[in-house]
């Protein structure tokens, strides 16, 4: 049934999209950009040097593409989702929070999965051509082992992005302001470049505090050494627990919410 | 041409009041612009380590950064999108009937803004240097250029917007042609790397276009990173783009006003 009804969603936004068609000009030179940007942005620094911290070009590009990946992933469906609840003019501003609050589904399932966006899907294309680039200047022959360990660590960053978007969602049922979400989208940026390119003090906040650092670094690593499965399983571990604890933040904030409407 | 500056100097002031209530709005605004500059300041910064990087240390590194998050914030110029939308959404007819040119509005509220964000700004960068250590060696030379150079830099930041802005006069939407800009002032203007790091063909375009003297040329006439040679043909070029970019502001808005014909505001 779940299925089904994500396959309803997205035709409902493809439709939606469609609708616009000036858009997908703009949409397409915004992605284009943002693809040049970031890898001119990595050339300019590794044209002066050859490592920094042990990271060399392609094992820096690996985290680029992993970086656009999941950017892309989350602007297909996870980013639009929670932005139409708790974004700018979402609907627990403008009282219609209601109508989705009585929908027979889970509401935390109806809220993260209900708005795609298909344009993504080129980003997409764009993030898996950098990474498909870096694995191969990175000249390692992938067995099976580090494929798994790439695919396990990207579902985990996946799920610890997915669990961030949700709890700061989940804050709208207390303050109105988006002040958190903004915070984290520009601190998130910092994640396009290994977390050992920064100074030491900056790495524990982006591995602890904020972990942006976990969502993009550690899948890359994976590609480029091998990842010690201890670290792996703890990641996961990490994952679940930032998962489980968001899920609870948001269902506290529904118990909280106090219908603004009809 | 209007000259009632004292109705300029009054709304400059209600202007700045109420951008001080949405403080903590603008303070994450100006987080998110600071931000790039960081990245690439803690990237380069890591690279230099104990040696130099194209003849720069870390701590110089460190200063350029420092002062180009200063300059960035000081320059920065919104008018690309609130000017815009006053034209498409028709406010434009309130103002062009004001006893006062446009151009004061605009004014005022970038003064406002100015001060808000500094407050916020200043106090982060103060922080960095403490915790950073950067190394400044200032010369009379640096400090004496680099007050007109950043005031040039603003300048031409600001009309260089007020143009592109007035193209809202035409098309409906500009947003095309702002994203390319931001790509470029992201890699010319000396946030991605100082214009002494970038390879030669992008070092080229950083010297012949006019993004470089809106943020990084300030930035590298304070630390010092120009010789007399490359800071005359600096100001030369700056001087030059803001004669171009008035010129451009004149004719877009003269041509611009007389064909406006919205309704409503």
């Amino acid at each position: 049934m779940h299925l089904r009804l994500i396959r309803t969603f997205i035709s409902a936004s493809a439709q939606e999209e469609a609708a616009y068609r000036a858009n997908f000009f703009i949409s397409l030179l915004h992605s284009l950009l943002n693809f040049a940007t970031g890898l001119l942005g990595l050339g300019i620094v590794y044209g002066q040097v050859q490592t920094i911290q042990g990271w060399d070009y392609a094992s820096a590009l690996a985290v680029l593409g992993v970086y656009l990946t999941i950017s892309a992933l989350r602007g297909l469906m996870m980013g639009p989702s929670l932005d139409s609840l708790a974004g700018m003019d979402g609907e627990v501003w403008r009282g219609a929070f209601d109508f989705t609050l009585l929908r027979p589904v889970r509401t935390q399932f109806l809220v993260s999965v209900r708005k795609w966006r298909l344009f993504a899907l080129f980003d997409l294309l764009l993030g898996l051509l950098v990474l498909g680039t870096a694995v191969a200047r990175l000249q390692v022959t992938l067995s099976l082992y580090p494929l798994a360990a790439f695919l396990l660590a990207l579902a985990a960053g996946l799920l610890v992005l997915y669990a961030i978007l949700l709890a700061t969602a989940s804050l709208v049922f207390w303050d109105p302001g988006l002040m958190v979400g903004w915070v984290f989208n520009s601190v998130f940026q910092m994640a396009r470049y290994p977390v050992g390119m920064y100074p030491g003090w900056l790495r524990l906040i982006l591995t602890w505090i904020i972990p942006v650092g976990f969502i993009t670094t550690v899948p890359a690593a994976a590609l480029s050494e091998n990842l010690a499965w201890p670290l792996l399983a703890g990641g996961l571990a990490f994952a679940l627990a930032l998962f489980l604890a968001a899920s609870l933040l948001f269902r506290a904030g529904l118990r909280r919410y106090a219908s603004a409407s009809s | 041409m209007n000259t009632n500056h004292q109705g300029g100097l009054a709304l400059i002031r209600a202007t700045w009041l109420s951008w001080m209530q949405h403080r903590s709005f603008f303070f994450i605004l100006a987080f998110g612009w600071m931000i790039q500059p960081l990245i690439f300041m803690f990237v380069w910064a890591t690279a230099a380590g104990d040696s130099t990087i194209g003849g720069l240390t870390r701590g110089e590194i460190v200063a350029y950064y420092l002062t180009l998050i200063l300059v960035n914030q000081i320059t920065y110029s919104q008018t690309n999108w609130t000017v815009g939308d006053l034209i498409r959404g028709g406010d434009m007819n309130r103002l062009l009937l004001l006893p006062l040119s446009p151009l004061y509005n605009t004014l005022a509220s970038e003064l406002a803004g100015k001060v808000v964000y500094l407050t916020f700004v200043l106090p982060i960068t103060v922080g960095l240097a403490l915790l950073l250590k950067p190394e400044f060696h200032l010369t009379a030379v640096s400090l004496l250029a680099f007050l007109p150079a950043l005031l040039f830099a603003w300048l031409l930041r600001f009309l260089w917007g007020y143009w592109l802005a007035l193209l809202a006069f035409w098309a409906a939407r500009a947003d095309a042609l702002l994203a390319v800009q931001d790509a470029l002032v992201f890699l010319l203007a000396g946030q991605a790397a100082p214009t002494l790091l970038l390879p030669p063909a992008l070092r080229l375009a950083a010297v012949i276009l006019p993004f470089r003297y809106m943020v990084g040329f300030p930035a590298e006439v304070l630390t010092g990173q120009l010789n007399s040679a490359q800071l005359t043909v600096g100001f030369a070029a700056q001087l030059g783009w803001l004669a171009v970019t008035i010129l451009l502001y004149q004719v877009m808005w003269r041509r611009g006003v007389r064909q406006y014909t919205a309704v409503g505001g």
